[in-house]
């Protein structure tokens, strides 16, 4: 016989102990990331980056108290994280968390600092106000400060605050070189790409003048979407550089698509030709692909008009990728109006030159010889694409020009990174991944795609389709009656027996 | 240790041997096949090689199911009587509690365990993140065996198994789902300490593909609390 109190007692103690323990759980934690890109564990990239920290980084996390929980939570997030990075960095990364709410001179540092509030819906005795809310931190290192004005949730996060430390950590940050003056659009025209070079480089805008040769600062020359014919003079400028040892990343348009007349046609720029002569052929065709993007198309339907999208294979989405530094994690690259390329040098090993195709088409895909006039409202059939894995950007490694090591990526579309970059972040991957790797850095690459977002299942067809849906809900449930069956009848078959005996 | 063992193997029978095993297996493949494959937001409407449709279904049709199995656990003992057979027997109500626990615990893993041919479908058909789909079933388990120890436990308090049934369906709906909305609804600490209770916040933080202690001591706080009351609801009868 127990007593009651003891009962109660022993049972307030477990309470108790069991209360303690989820409190202390949220101080004292151990994560295991079972993820298969390890999403929420630190990556090499970052470890890297505050293993070079020369002084302390200090984080100043402006962040509003009292938020609802979902939005609480990339706050103790954000914290989780620079725990690890205050850990990993042994303290070089200091941190400290204020709230602008309290005071308004912190709000207004927080909003000179480049902060500014977002309005949150927050729920207060039965009314719902909206509320000013701070997610920003300040990065600073020394005199050198970047800001971050929103703090995105997830795997984000750690990019953002790696890339930032990065900016302002790096020191003597190799020259890259946009090449200008033949129609190539400017730094300013492409902030994204620009952003995420700044981080690693420093890009500057190269004009080549006949009298000059290449300053020797530049180690990468990028070349982006040229229109007009580059002289000759240009073209032996950029050989020396070669020669030398300089590497070139290169993407250009070999023809043009215009979607306002429904036209497409040759451009010639000179580079055509100069890269045939190093064993690379950019075709003079448009790649159509099954997998593509779409356009909208206004179409006249009785007295209305309607906007409907329609798929244009001549708006190919790539992705077939190698398995190699510039396209590693890399989903799908929009690649608009490409053409393809092929190396017509010698495969043998005893080439000095190296050729990696880094990117090709899909499985269902064909090619339109330029020029060609587009008929949007055509329906594809099977029949339009009967070419498979058609290269459409590669690498090129060895003694490219001279005897010198050189290295150049070659991309049969230049409008992709420039016209492109708004609908899908993996085109400016895909480019600064190239120029990651020419310059000899691919720390970054792991760290930008880290998070795969998309998994796609193979395309099956409709019957096979129905076969595995079918099955998936039948077989388990087959297999449960079915073990009952068996059961129901062995007992059955067991009684009887026993019956049969006691009778005999 | 074989006391318990005994105790998981005996209810275990009885489960396969009367028809609550096979109607609750059908029910509750029938319903996330269904769910998973044929209707609503299914792999292939989703395109993606990830259980997740399977995983939000069966976080409800398990959340159903269980205070059914649970249900006549003591309730019935109690109210034919045998239960103070059992008792007058080398067996303590830990004992019993722990066994009849186990035993649907077992019978809830059965279940999950005929569900993997959807894995190997899907692992198939597309490039499968492992670490989420086992932290996922994980998660499924430590539900479940959650809502076990509270249906046991209200099984343990009274003879009737309906009034054992809406209760522990009552109690679970607060970790299930009314925890998460009160928390939406309030800020700072209260919607932190709603935000913890809440069942759902720890099983989303497994299905992520991350096993964190926080998360692995609040179910195990619930499990050992549920078991804990029920076997204080059982001894209550011999208290002076």
């Amino acid at each position: 016989m127990r007593r009651k109190t003891s009962l109660y007692i022993s049972v307030a103690l477990i309470v108790g102990i069991l209360i303690v323990a989820n409190l202390l759980s949220s101080d004292y934690f151990l994560r295991l990331d079972f993820t298969e890109d390890q999403r929420y564990t630190l990556s090499q990239a970052t470890e890297d980056i505050l293993d070079e920290l020369a002084e302390p980084v200090t984080v100043t996390a402006y962040f509003s108290e009292d938020l609802p929980p979902d939005i609480a939570r990339t706050k103790s997030d954000f914290r989780d994280m620079l725990v690890e990075y205050a850990n990993t960095s042994d303290n070089m990364v200091v941190y400290e968390f204020v709230n602008p709410n309290d005071d308004p001179e912190v709000e207004q540092e927080a909003m000179q600092n480049g902060i500014s509030p977002v309005l949150v819906n927050v729920r207060d005795q039965d009314e719902i106000s909206q509320k000013r809310a701070f997610l920003g931190a300040v990065i600073q290192m020394g005199e050198e400060q970047e800001v971050i004005p929103f703090v995105q949730p997830g795997a984000a996060m750690e990019y953002t605050l790696s890339t930032n430390i990065k900016k302002i950590s790096a020191v003597d940050k190799p020259s890259i070189g946009i090449l200008q003056g033949h129609g190539e659009p400017s730094i300013n025209t492409l902030p994204q790409v620009a952003n995420e070079l700044f981080i690693l480089y420093s890009p500057e805008e190269l004009t080549l003048t006949d009298s000059t040769d290449i300053p020797t600062k530049f180690k990468t020359i990028a070349v982006l979407a040229p229109t007009d014919s580059i002289p000759d003079s240009h073209l032996a400028q950029l050989d020396a550089f070669l020669t030398r040892g300089g590497n070139i990343l290169l993407a250009f348009d070999r023809v043009e698509g215009d979607l306002q007349n429904a036209y497409g046609r040759v451009i010639n720029t000179g580079l055509e030709s100069w890269l045939a002569d190093k064993g690379v052929q950019v075709e003079e065709n448009f790649v159509v692909d099954a997998s593509c993007g779409a356009v909208t198309v206004q179409q006249q339907q009785g007295p209305f008009t309607m906007n409907t999208q329609v798929s244009f294979p001549y708006l190919p989405i790539v992705s077939n990728f190698a398995e190699h530094p510039v396209t590693a994690g890399l989903e799908a690259v929009i690649m608009p109006f490409v053409s393809s390329l092929a190396y017509t040098g010698s495969q043998d090993t005893s080439n000095t030159v190296k050729f990696t195709p880094l990117a090709t088409s899909s499985e269902q895909s064909g090619t339109v010889p330029a020029p060609a006039y587009f008929d949007i409202n055509k329906q594809w059939t099977e029949n339009d694409f009967p070419l498979e894995t058609l290269p459409l950007a590669a690498a090129l490694e060895g003694t490219i020009e001279g005897n010198t090591e050189a290295k150049m990526v070659v991309i049969a579309d230049g409008g992709f990174a420039t016209q492109g970059g708004g609908q899908g972040g993996d085109n400016v991957n895909l480019l600064v991944n190239g120029i990651d790797w020419l310059s000899d850095d691919t720390g970054l690459i792991e760290l930008r795609t880290k998070g795969v977002t998309s998994r796609p299942l193979e395309q099956v067809e409709d019957a096979t389709k129905s076969l595995i849906k079918y099955a998936n809900f039948l077989v388990p449930i087959l297999l449960v009656v079915g073990y009952g069956v068996v059961r129901f009848q062995m007992k059955r078959s067991i009684r009887q027996k026993r019956m049969q005996e006691s009778y005999a | 240790m074989r006391t318990i063992w005994i105790i998981t193997q005996r209810e275990l029978q009885t489960f396969f041997d009367s028809l609550i095993a096979y109607i609750l297996l059908v029910a509750f493949l029938g319903f996330s096949g269904f769910f998973t494959w044929l209707y609503g937001s299914d792999v292939f409407f989703v395109g993606q090689a990830s259980l997740q449709s399977f995983f939000s279904i069966a976080y409800w049709t398990l959340f159903f199911f269980i205070p059914a199995l649970t249900m006549r656990m003591l309730a019935e003992e109690k109210r034919a009587g045998t239960i103070e057979l059992l008792l007058t027997k080398a067996v303590t109500d830990r004992q019993l509690v722990i066994g009849k626990f186990l035993a649907c615990l077992l019978l809830i893993v059965i279940a999950l365990l005929f569900t993997l041919p959807y894995y190997f479908t899907i692992n198939s058909l597309g490039e499968v993140d492992h670490g989420a789909i086992w932290c996922g079933y994980l998660g499924l388990i430590l539900m479940s065996a959650v809502y076990i120890s509270i249906g046991v436990f209200t099984s343990s308090t009274t003879n009737n198994q309906i009034v054992a049934f809406l209760s522990a369906l009552f109690i679970g709906l607060f970790f299930h789902i009314i925890f998460d909305v009160l928390a939406d609804s309030f800020t700072g600490t209260m919607g932190e300490v709603f935000s913890t209770l809440s069942l759902s916040t720890h099983y989303e933080s497994l299905t992520r593909g991350v096993i964190d202690t926080k998360d692995l001591i609040y179910f195990f706080s619930l499990i050992i609390l549920g078991i804990v009351l029920s076997e204080v609801s059982l001894s209550k009868r011999n208290l002076v």
